[in-house]
């Protein structure tokens, strides 16, 4: 019994057939066991009802009890935070109400600005590759040939171990005397480069000096954790297109290839469409993760150079554990909420350019 | 291994005599596949290569596939690392970090299924509701949870001890949606003539649905054991003292204490990488489960 992505997000086919299924075989049931007993009536299905709903509440309990605290009342207090100037975590006592202050000096706070343009970069970058990598490793795959199992197991490894893993090798593959610089023949200090990739286009046009720093694109060390998140994230949003398409029964294929639709004619205009649900569940969650970037940023650079791999989330997370003027509590919790603001509005821009089409 | 799966491959094809556009095209993904592969698993083998050689091979230009002299060394330091004030802490992280997964895996299996079960089976008032409610909490960006949380957890006196990893996660919406859908999806009639036989709800729970469910429940089990073996933040916020770390912050702790000592590093990487990765060849199937099941998670 197989149950499928995306019910939460995106109704999608499997799931319309599971739950007819069993809405046909609660009627066939309903239908036998009024023939067999009838109905209790009255007073006696009041009580049933009842103790029904009172186990019922016990089965949720451990759910409301602990979506109570650390989600509702975790969230109050942390939103409540962000109005004061809460500076260390364990001084709370002492932290005044101030009103949207952390809100207003978030947006003029160069290092969130930076933080905020990375991570838009990281965005764009990070969710465009790995959707059209993990589509095309999953029409790959998508083949009755021997040996495929094996290959989607290897093709699958770079998402079982950690992102720590994966940056504690990467930091390695990395150094200027590193495999990737053996392999791509180049010896760039890839980690910790600052200098921005498309600074060498606006210097040749002259407007190198003038132009924002948002506009002369990620540094190289930002491009070089870029890629490791390219690399990781491929193979699970690859499974979860795998799963789409080997869901497309082959008549259609078939049916294509009668009307002359074959190889990348049918690739365009059959699987493309098909997948459509699913590249937008991909490209939601790939949204959602990449803006809030943090484990690779933690292990790799810190922020550096220059602050080009600064983001929101590290920067969250070091002026609420940070020391003496650092610790700014009531400041990271109101640049989180509207990182969470960010994030919670592209995602809807994104469902609605979605439902348009 | 990957061409002999080639070979093989062509016998059965032959014997239904397909075009030789099939063939071509067959050996060109093939091709693919095999150059993809390579790249997907190489970092892991150079990494578990690399943990044999001294630090200036490690570093040196241009570097080696194998090591000079296979040497032990770098995984009997690491093993026998100690801080001034602990002795031995690798194996304290290793342990640390498995029974908190053993823990989380329990606890999410048992409370996830038994919320998941009352959803899918049982009728109560705000059903509905709460239902719409787990969904809606999924898209509550961690940031907000995990990082201005830790001020609240602080406020709870939870800093350094595990509570803040055990307790908020006893029960996931993940897991709830999970195992609703999938309550949903076997037929009731063996639960109903359980019920007529005198068995209450948790007896149809515990002996009719709960041993249907063995496929979910591995999935889930394995989605909870490398969200707890793989997580980084929560540790890294809640527990500060050495000897109370898990292992991917030790890792961290490591990174910080020696950051040119690749091989220390590359070890470190490998005792935190091999568990699950054994666990992944062995259950491989229930892991591309898992993968296509997070859609639900949102993150």
């Amino acid at each position: 019994m197989r149950l499928r992505y995306g019910f939460a997000l995106f109704p999608c086919p499997s799931r319309a057939r599971a739950r007819s299924l069993s809405d046909q075989t609660k009627e066939v049931l309903v239908a036998t066991t009024s023939k067999v007993s009838p109905a209790p009536s009255g007073s006696r299905a009041r009580s049933l009802a009842r103790r029904e709903a009172i186990t019922a509440y016990l089965f949720i309990a451990p759910y409301l009890i602990t979506a109570a605290i650390f989600t509702v009342g975790l969230l109050v207090y942390a939103f409540g935070i962000s109005f004061t100037d809460l500076t260390a975590t364990f001084a709370a006592a002492n932290a005044r109400f101030v009103g949207l202050d952390n809100y207003l000096r978030a947006f003029r706070d160069a290092d969130f600005l930076a933080a905020l343009g990375n991570a838009f970069w990281y965005f764009v970058i990070v969710t465009f590759f790995q959707t059209i990598g993990a589509i095309l490793l999953a029409v790959l795959l998508n083949a009755k040939l021997q040996g495929m199992r094996f290959f989607r197991t290897l093709l699958y490894s770079p998402s079982v171990a950690s992102s720590i893993v994966m940056s504690l090798i990467f930091l390695w593959l990395y150094l200027p005397t590193g495999f990737i610089n053996f392999f791509l023949g180049t010896d760039i200090p890839w980690l910790t480069t600052p200098d921005r990739i498309f600074a060498g286009f606006w210097n040749a046009i002259g407007l190198g000096e003038v132009v924002p720093a948002f506009f002369q694109g990620p540094s190289v060390a930002w491009v070089a954790i870029m890629m490791l998140a390219i690399f990781t994230t491929i193979p699970t949003f690859m499974v979860m297109f795998l799963t789409a398409l080997q869901d497309v029964p082959g008549y259609v294929y078939e049916a294509a290839a009668i009307d002359g639709a074959t190889g990348p004619r049918a690739f365009w205009y059959i699987t493309l469409p098909l997948l459509r649900p699913v590249i937008a569940l991909v490209v939601i969650l790939g949204t959602i993760g990449t803006f809030q970037v943090f484990d690779q940023v933690a292990i790799l650079t810190k922020g550096g150079p220059l602050k080009t791999t600064l983001t929101p989330a590290y920067l969250i997370y070091t002026k609420t554990l940070g020391t003496g003027t650092q610790a700014e509590a009531g400041f990271a919790a109101a640049m989180a909420f509207i990182l969470a603001f960010v994030i919670v509005g592209i995602t809807l821009i994104q469902r609605r350019l979605i439902e348009q089409e | 291994m990957a061409t002999a799966a080639e070979t093989r491959s062509v016998t059965p094809a032959a014997r239904e005599g397909k075009p030789a556009s099939f063939y071509i095209v067959a050996v060109i993904r093939y091709g693919f596949l095999i150059v993809i592969s390579i790249i997907a698993f190489l970092p892991f083998v150079l990494s578990f290569l690399g943990t044999f050689k001294t630090n200036v091979e490690l570093t040196s230009f241009p570097p080696t596939f194998l090591p000079e002299q296979w040497r032990v060394d770098n995984w009997v330091r690491v093993w026998n690392f100690s801080l001034p004030t602990v002795q031995n802490v690798v194996p304290i992280w290793i342990w640390n970090s498995t029974w908190l997964a053993i823990v989380n895996v329990l606890t999410q299996l048992f409370f996830c299924s038994l919320a998941g079960y009352a959803f899918a089976r049982m009728r109560f008032p705000g059903r509905d509701w709460i239902y719409a409610f787990i969904i809606a909490t999924m898209a509550i960006p961690a940031v907000i949870t995990m990082i201005p949380g830790f001020v609240f957890f602080a406020r709870l006196g939870w800093i350094n001890t595990y509570w803040p990893l055990i307790v908020p996660s006893i029960v996931t919406p993940f897991g709830i949606l999970m195992l609703t859908q999938f309550f949903k999806s076997i037929p009731r009639e063996l639960e109903e003539a359980a019920q007529i036989d005198g068995l209450d709800r948790f007896g149809t729970y515990t002996r009719i649905a709960l041993p249907l469910s063995r496929p979910a429940l591995i999935t889930l089990a394995i989605l909870a054991f490398q969200g707890s073996w793989n997580n980084f933040t929560g540790p890294l916020l809640f527990l500060q003292r050495p000897e109370m770390m898990t292992l991917t912050v030790g890792m961290n702790f490591f990174r910080t204490q020696f950051s040119n000592d690749f091989s220390a590093i590359l070890v470190g990487a490998m005792f935190n990488a091999i568990p699950v990765l054994i666990l992944f060849f062995i259950l491989n199937r229930y892991f591309l489960e898992s993968a296509s099941y997070s859609g639900l998670a949102g993150q």
